[in-house]
């Protein structure tokens, strides 16, 4: 069988959406059982006639029929079932470069959430503490604050001098606290109780004026983020001699019937949420009415929205990644992404290209996909030596995520920027 | 009666009777019934009738003696030879037709030629009566046996008729004197005259109604198929055949279809030696003239397959019998079955087939399919856990004496109580407001808030705060019996700062505790308890109540109907439901197995399943029968527990063998549907410890997901 693919030649043409990597539209014979390896070798030999320019050679991954290239030519085509008659359509693209281990943040207890901004790393953690890193690996500040476990941190601002993050916790309340960069010291701003139960996510708005919390009472709470509390909370209450100030929720958006698992924000208006009854919701904030459903049947995880594709992509108790298309009226998934083989505890959509994503499971993995490879991750981060909890991708350069096993591992993208 | 039987019946009589006297009754009562004159006939001249018909009296043979005898001598020489040589072809069956074909060589047909030599003869002797009677006993006399008589009696009825007024008186010489003496009163010329006259024209209208009546064909005549002294024609347009005994119809029997005249038809499957046998024969034959001449008309010495030969009646073709044919026609013959690779003797039922039809697991998702995550942290096995009513945390007590507090959904521990007495089963308490913990621990029933770190901080206080309040006194008092046995305590700070909030001590080990699902009150079953061994304790009042006068037997569990007062309790053997507002025993369950272990209640309330130590689930439908529904034999080892799902159709079995058995168990709002169980999965239970594997198991309240409680110290969560 080897033998007989051996003898087929294709006829195949090379195209590219990256114009500094075009090769002349002139159709090739090679063999059918060539890998991407060997097609690279023939790309950056054409690229060395063609464009002298280059002077390094360039990874290249290789799309046939609009799925990335794994196996051998033959096998890719046998698989789709397209003949080997026709002259074949090769589309190739930068690799995206396999990252780079970086630092490990050592915790002293299960990292629950971890979320990047710039150079700065804010961690939750199961000791009821929040922690400020740098992307160095330094270890700025341990913030204890909450009386329960940290389930969810996000930052708000950070213009280099002051910064302000918020966090929420299984002891029903999010808080919002402002850090002094130059001093090195936070103070506690606001606590924000409304919830009843433990607050296990949440998300602030892109224009950095309010945040949604989600939580096991069933409930998303819209929070103003503004540090000043004087117009939204009544003079009276201010007052009162609290140790810090208290905010009640601007509006509640009740509907889901289990659990809020993951909130995000998809405009300044929209917002996605999933939830452990197997339902997505996306909720119109100023009405406070519920959008568009999407019923999965399984208890979601974890949601990202990409406003790169506009898409979803969703982890639920089993081992699968799937991604939703909102605009659709059905309930259909597009595409599920099968590597993992524990259940999927957090997904995150790159912030630059849109057909890259991160997962992270209790398999202890945390996986890079291409959206175009549904069974084979690009790479596998390992190095979690149990349970990971949370990815976060916020700064495209940084793969970062948390783990039971008390560490945050950063993984550094190279060229991540160049690629865009 | 019918008319024949008349008949037959007087002319019995005239034998003993005086004949002008026959004559007189017959003809005053019936001249006009042919039948009767017939039997008048008979009586009269025509014992041969009789004769031709199967069973006739001995006493006409006598009487036909009598005449024959007396005929004979007045018989013409002619009709003397011919009788003699129709009797002696009569008694010679064999050569009869050898001999006619010698006498009319030329000839064809020897019956034909023969039947007009007979009829010349009695056209001459111009007697019409006998010829009808005549003909079949030539034709029929090779084939009649034992009839010589009968036909020399015919043969001599046509002199009868002329030369009747002898023969009667012979007949009257030899009858009684009383017959003589009436003679005698008459003119005994005329009277035999007219006698003469009336037997003439009485004849004459019989005659012709049985030569047309029987098809006016001599063929016909001799061969009628009579049953008793009746012709089958008879009864041609009637359903039955004849009459039995009691008069009742003997009904026509089926005729035979045509699948039974071939069977009858074909030939006998012949062993190959027996056909050889036959060859010599064959050459036997071509040596003899007769035989040669039998043989050309007959095809069965030209064709050595004519035995075998048959015609097809659906297209006319002959066919030739294969070997094959005729071994299933044989098998056919003797009541076998046709295919003769039939073992009578072999299964046909396939076991697969005896399996009851049930839906597919893969059509029945959601259910755990496999091991998700381990909860560690217990440094003894743990005996029980529980999911709190929301499913975000899951509780657990084991033999280090401690009770964990856990995330269900990551496996983190949450807060640990320290009890300092192994926990034999924990329970969250089924109110949803309430953070309350039910924990047995030796002889004391502890309810522990674990809130004050864990979650919901509201609740918790709630919850302390609805503990904190003192009960009315008046209502704490119990009666001596119930305060013998138990006893609440007051809770120490230490205790109270590790979450314990109230303790009600017994003076036996609880085994087991229950909530009732509004959550004031807890049943407790307690170790050797005996008449006292079921507790029912009131939280909101603080007291304790005994339900119970008499020792049901050993006591195993007990558990609070869903909705319904009614009271579960499990001993040794039986389960006894109780209604606790009429306070009596309302039924009682027989498990039918040796030892009950645990007790889980369908949330509906209608269903129940029992675990017990000789590896049975007992599924009851209590709508249906105090008796099991089905009982099921899925575990290898001791079943420790069970558990149905609240929302799912789905319920779980765990126990000593290292699987975990999850069911569909679909109950049905229908009463007429009754439950449908489909065994689903066997999930994978750690290795035994101590002959152990899992000592309980639990559904997460929303989720298909099922916790485990392991004897190796973990909690397993299965998804």
């Amino acid at each position: 069988m080897t033998t007989d693919q051996a003898e087929v030649q294709l006829q195949v043409r090379f195209v590219t959406k990256q114009e500094q990597y075009a090769v002349p539209d002139s159709p090739y014979a090679i063999q059918s059982n060539v890998q991407s390896a060997e097609l690279n070798t023939l790309v950056n030999a054409i690229l060395k006639e063609t464009k002298p320019l280059i002077l390094k050679a360039v990874e290249f991954d290789f799309l046939v029929c609009g799925e990335l290239l794994c196996t051998s030519i033959a096998e890719h085509l046998q698989e789709k079932g397209i003949s080997t008659e026709d002259t074949l359509e090769i589309e190739y693209l930068e690799r995206f470069p396999a990252p780079k281990p970086q630092e490990c943040l050592m915790h002293d207890d299960w990292v629950s959430s971890v979320h990047t901004h710039g150079s700065w790393i804010l961690s939750g953690c199961y000791d009821n503490s929040i922690h400020i890193w740098t992307t160095k690996g330094q270890h700025k500040l341990a913030i204890p604050g909450h009386t329960s476990p940290v389930k969810g941190v996000s930052w708000v601002s950070n213009d280099g001098e002051q910064a302000s993050f918020a966090s929420c916790s299984h002891d029903q309340s999010a808080m919002l606290w402002v850090w002094n960069v130059a001093r090195n010291s936070v103070d506690c701003v606001v606590t924000c109780r409304g919830h009843d139960k433990g607050v296990e996510c949440i998300a602030v708005a892109v224009d950095a004026k309010h945040f949604a919390t989600g939580s096991w009472d069933n409930n998303i709470c819209l929070w103003s983020a503004s540090l000043t509390d004087e117009d939204n909370v009544p003079a009276k209450k201010r007052s009162k001699p609290e140790q810090g100030n208290s905010r009640t929720p601007k509006s509640t958006l009740k509907g889901h019937r289990e659990a809020v698992s993951a909130v995000k924000w998809v405009d300044f208006n929209t917002l996605l949420s999933s939830s452990w009854d197997h339902l997505l919701k996306l909720w119109d904030c100023e009405l406070g009415g519920i959008k568009q459903e999407i019923a999965g049947n399984k208890a979601f995880f974890d949601a990202d929205w990409s406003p790169l594709n506009n898409s979803i992509v969703t982890a639920s108790a089993d081992r699968h990644v799937r991604i939703y298309d909102p605009r659709s009226t059905e309930s259909i998934v597009k595409t599920t992404f099968t590597s993992h083989t524990g259940w999927v505890q957090s997904v995150r959509w790159s912030t630059i290209r849109d057909t890259l994503f991160l997962s992270a499971g209790y398999d202890g993995q945390v996986k890079l996909w291409e959206t175009r490879s549904p069974r084979t991750p690009l790479y596998d981060l390992t190095g979690h030596e149990d349970k990971v909890l949370c990815c976060d991708w916020s700064n495209p350069a940084l793969l970062v995520s948390g783990s039971c096993d008390n560490t945050v591992r950063i993984f550094k993208a190279k060229h991540a920027t160049a690629s865009a | 009666m019918p008319p024949y039987k008349t008949g037959l019946l007087k002319r019995k009589i005239s034998e003993n009777t005086n004949k002008t006297k026959d004559n007189s009754s017959n003809s005053s009562s019936s001249c006009d019934d042919h039948n009767l004159i017939r039997g008048d006939l008979d009586k009269e001249a025509d014992s041969s009738d009789s004769d031709n018909e199967d069973g006739h009296a001995p006493s006409d043979t006598e009487l036909d003696g009598v005449v024959f005898d007396s005929g004979d001598s007045l018989l013409s020489d002619d009709a003397a030879n011919e009788s003699l040589e129709e009797s002696s072809d009569v008694s010679d069956s064999e050569e009869d037709e050898a001999s006619d074909g010698r006498e009319k060589e030329s000839d064809d047909d020897t019956s034909d030629s023969n039947t007009k030599a007979t009829t010349h003869k009695y056209i001459q002797s111009n007697t019409n009566i006998t010829k009808s009677k005549l003909k079949p006993d030539n034709e029929d006399s090779g084939a009649e046996s034992g009839s010589g008589s009968a036909s020399r009696v015919q043969h001599s009825l046509p002199h009868k008729n002329n030369e009747k007024p002898f023969k009667k008186k012979e007949f009257k010489q030899k009858a009684t004197k009383v017959a003589a003496e009436k003679k005698k009163a008459n003119s005994s010329l005329d009277a035999l005259e007219q006698k003469i006259k009336d037997v003439q024209v009485n004849i004459q209208p019989v005659q012709e109604k049985d030569e047309y009546e029987s098809g006016d064909t001599s063929d016909e005549e001799g061969r009628v198929n009579t049953a008793g002294e009746v012709p089958r024609w008879w009864y041609a347009e009637y359903d039955h055949v004849g009459y039995d005994a009691d008069g009742r119809r003997i009904a026509r029997p089926p005729h035979a279809d045509r699948i039974d005249d071939f069977l009858r038809c074909a030939p006998q499957p012949q062993p190959h030696t027996a056909r050889r046998s036959r060859t010599p024969h064959t050459a036997r034959r071509t040596a003899h003239p007769r035989y040669m001449l039998q043989c050309f008309c007959c095809r069965k010495c030209e064709d050595p397959d004519f035995w075998r030969t048959v015609r097809d009646p659906s297209t006319g073709q002959e066919i030739i019998l294969s070997k094959k044919d005729l071994e299933l026609i044989s098998r056919i013959r003797e009541g076998r079955v046709p295919n003769a690779d039939h073992d009578e003797y072999q299964l046909t039922i396939r076991p697969e087939e005896l399996v009851p039809q049930l839906p597919a697991p893969r059509d029945l998702q959601p259910f755990p399919t496999g091991e998700v995550l381990q909860f560690r942290g217990h440094a003894g096995l743990v005996r029980s856990a529980d999911f709190d009513p929301a499913g975000q945390y899951v509780v657990s007590g084991g033999d280090d004496g401690t009770v964990r507090i856990w995330e269900a959904s990551s496996g983190r521990c949450l807060r640990t109580v320290e009890l300092g007495e192994p926990v034999r089963l924990v329970e969250w308490t089924p109110v949803g407001g309430l953070t309350l913990v039910g924990a047995a621990a030796g002889r004391r029933l502890l309810l522990l808030n674990p809130g004050g770190h864990v979650g919901a901080h509201r609740a918790a206080q709630r919850t302390d705060l609805l503990l904190a309040e003192p009960p009315p006194a008046h209502d704490v008092r119990m009666d001596e019996r119930t305060a013998g046995c138990v006893q609440w305590e007051e809770v120490d700070a230490a205790q109270w700062a590790r979450g314990v909030r109230v303790a009600v001590a017994h003076f036996k080990p609880v085994q087991h505790f229950s909530w009732h699902a509004r959550g004031d009150y807890v049943v407790a079953t307690l170790e050797e308890g005996a008449s006292r061994g079921v507790v029912v304790h009131q939280l909101s009042r603080r007291r304790s109540q005994l339900p119970f006068r008499r020792n049901a037997g050993r006591l195993q569990c007990a558990a609070f109907h869903p909705h319904r007062p009614l009271l579960f309790v499990v001993t040794q053997r039986a389960v006894r439901v109780y209604d606790l507002v009429k306070q009596e025993l309302v039924r009682k369950l027989l498990a039918g197995a040796q030892w009950l272990s645990a007790l889980a209640l369908h949330p509906a309330g209608d269903n129940l399943l029992l675990a017990s130590y000789d590896r049975k689930c007992i599924w009851f439908d209590l709508e249906l029968s105090s008796r099991p529904y089905q009982t099921l034999r899925l575990h290898a080892g001791a079943v420790r527990s069970v558990a149905f799902h609240r929302r799912y159709p789905l319920f779980a079995s765990a126990g000593d063998d290292t699987n975990i058995v999850v069911c569909h168990g679909c109950v049905y709002n229908d009463l007429l549907q009754n439950p449908l169980l489909v065994p689903l999965k066997q999930l994978r239970a750690p290795p035994p410890r101590d002959q152990l594997s899992v000592l309980q198991v639990r559904w997460h309240p929303a989720q298909p997901w099922l916790l485990a409680a392991c004897a190796d110290g973990t909690l397993r969560l299965y998804a």
